[in-house]
């Protein structure tokens, strides 16, 4: 039967999270995974995985702090965020989120802290201009043995970001798009590609150490396949049959010019830097850096905004995927600003570069921040 | 049921009742609402004739102006379409939309501080006092009948009408409908009008795929209309420049 459908008349469903919401699920996969990358270095002392440690942890702060701020944004009511914890829904997986967020950070910046007092010790006890926060900073000591235990308990909760914020999502049975078991990979893997993304970039500015650039390409290429692969096997199930959801999230969109442009923009921005890293894994960390981060963001971006842009019984699109103003593209440039902020005041203040492991040998020169104040 | 979720919007459930007794379900309505014992608990419901719907939005009007839904947003709305099967003449079809205040709602267990709730009756309603505005029951649901209300910064949806419901009204929807499509009632009550409709008709429900056990229902609903609904958007301004048409299916 040859059917022609017009909608007449039709109520346009705005986005209901905000571009907010994409700089949240972004900022805090690049931390958990970017902490994930930090352990073998600090908590297992691996020595060989030192340089790319320091990296990591300075990424997983810097944007294990700006997160929260990006997600408590995304509320409409933030005044109210304490009512998570008061009215803990357990079917819920964001009430299981707002336990796992702030024992994460909390776990996180300990961990942070822990790796670096010996060193704020230090500090502390030289005769310069900000000798008097580094004492405060240290709390009168440089013992950090238990900077294991709250590494490891750090992962845990990285592992609990990493679960939740994938399966929050995919549980919608309403987006199809959404409503996908690889989800929570497809988020975690392209967390990976985005804090490699960053180190990339980072390595290119502070340390300029081929050997860590290669290191980082190397891991990339790893990480940018697992995102191939899972997107084929997402892209087979649609195209089978064998997933109702899948098909459905599929044919949800195929008939869409723009999505055919996402698609392939996507696919590109995982071959490109994968064939560059591959291939030249010295002096690419620019460009694969870059790419990789957009890449990460991009997923989240389409995901989110892309998904939403998705009628659930309406025809046609929503004007989701490109929203202005303040909730727009002002809160991903907002909360960016915050970002680079919080990275610069890293690596200016904090001795980022003589982090060690807790048991290992204390910086024998003295500690110096990295960047002359 | 907390019975302190009874007391949403006032509980001005004591007013005296009969001022809608010639819409459908009135009476019974009137009756449940009078009712304290617990074999008298309705359960509300909706059955859209979808035959008698002239898609004027009086519907629409009316539930905007009783529930001061802000400008852009809808707690109800029809849909109109036209459909042009095999060559045929268009048909002008309409499809009023509402929560549809399922048995087993997606938006519930989703909410993360309670605020969503499954009421006495059967509403699906929103405790705007909890709600933080997290938006994940907007996600959830599978009808978009909920977004945020930009003027409370909360969940905002259809509730039946329950301010009126507890008076002994029927919801300003049905009351407001010319032709009679919309018919509320008690499907509890064997003997009422809605239940009446369900034993007489064949009737549809919104996206049955999804399992959620509607209290909405549908007489005369064409299947090519009952889940997203494939082909060429409305015009909308704001739109104008995006693309606005496809089909379902690769």
């Amino acid at each position: 039967m040859q059917v022609q459908v017009h909608e007449l008349v039709g109520a346009v469903h705005e986005a209901a999270w905000l571009p907010w919401a994409v700089q949240y699920f972004f900022l805090i996969a690049i931390s958990s995974t970017a902490l994930l990358m930090a352990l073998p270095g600090f908590v297992l002392g691996r020595a060989g995985d030192l340089p790319k440690a320091r990296l990591a942890l300075m990424v997983a702060v810097t944007t294990g702090v700006v997160a929260p701020v990006a997600l408590l944004a995304d509320l409409h009511q933030p005044f109210r965020f304490w009512e998570f914890f008061v009215y803990t829904h357990t079917t819920s997986w964001m009430a299981w989120g707002a336990w796992i967020v702030p024992s994460y950070v909390a776990l996180l910046l300990g961990f942070a802290w822990a790796i670096h007092r010996p060193a704020f010790y230090a500090m502390g006890q030289e005769n310069w201009r900000f000798a008097w926060l580094f004492r405060l900073l240290a709390l009168k000591g440089e013992a950090n043995g238990f900077a294991r235990l709250l590494g490891l308990g750090a992962g845990l909760a990285a592992l609990g970001i990493l679960l939740y914020t994938g399966t929050e999502v995919a549980v919608v049975r309403a987006r199809p798009l959404w409503n996908s078991p690889l989800l929570p990979l497809q988020f975690a893997a392209t967390g990976f590609v985005g804090a490699l993304g960053v180190m990339l970039v980072l390595e290119r500015v502070l340390n300029r150490d081929g050997a860590l650039e290669e290191t980082l390409n190397r891991d990339l290429v790893f990480a940018l396949a697992v995102v191939g692969g899972l997107g084929i096997i997402w892209f087979t199930i649609a195209r089978s049959g064998l997933s109702p959801a899948h098909s459905q999230a599929l044919a949800s969109v195929a008939g869409f010019p723009i999505w055919k442009q996402i698609a392939a923009w996507g696919a590109l921005a995982i071959v490109v830097p994968f064939v560059l890293a591959l291939v030249a894994p010295r002096n690419t960390g620019w460009a694969t850096g870059l790419i990789a981060i957009h890449a990460a963001w991009m997923f989240r971006w389409t995901v989110f905004m892309g998904g939403q842009a998705v009628p659930k019984v309406g025809s046609g699109l929503y004007d989701a995927l490109l929203p202005s103003g303040f909730d727009g593209l002002m809160g991903v440039i907002g909360t960016f600003g915050l970002w680079i902020f919080l990275l610069i005041a890293y690596t200016t203040f904090f001795p980022w570069a003589d982090a060690t492991p807790p048991a290992g040998r204390r910086p024998s020169a003295p500690a110096h921040p990295a960047r002359s104040v | 049921m907390d019975t302190t979720r009874r007391g949403f919007l006032g509980a001005i459930g004591k007013v005296t009742i009969g001022a809608a007794a010639s819409i459908a379900g009135a009476s019974q309505a009137a009756e449940a609402a009078q009712s304290d014992t617990p074999t008298a608990v309705p359960h509300w419901g909706m059955v859209v004739d979808l035959r008698k719907c002239i898609g004027c939005q009086a519907c629409t009007v009316a539930c905007i102006m009783e529930n001061a839904v802000p400008e852009g947003a809808f707690r109800t709305h029809v849909s109109v379409y036209e459909l042009v099967k095999d060559g045929q003449d268009p048909a002008m079809v309409m499809l009023p939309r509402l929560c549809n205040h399922c048995d087993d709602p997606p938006c519930l267990p989703v909410c993360p501080v309670e605020a969503t709730f499954k009421a006495e009756n059967g509403e699906v309603l929103v405790d705007a006092s909890k709600c933080v505005g997290c938006a994940y029951c907007v996600q959830a649901c599978p009808y978009d009948a909920r977004f945020i209300n930009h003027e409370t910064q909360v969940a905002d949806k259809c509730t039946f009408c329950f301010h009126r419901t507890q008076a002994g009204l029927l919801p300003a929807c049905v009351e407001t409908c010319v032709g009679g499509a919309r018919n509320f009632g008690d499907l509890n009550d064997a003997g009422s009008e809605v239940s009446r409709m369900l034993r007489e008709n064949e009737v549809s429900v919104l996206r049955p795929e999804m399992h959620t056990n509607p209290n909405v229902y549908y007489i005369g609903l064409d299947d090519l209309l009952d889940g997203r609904v494939a082909g060429e958007a409305a015009y909308h301004p704001e739109m104008a420049d995006s693309v606005s048409s496809h089909k379902e299916g690769l």
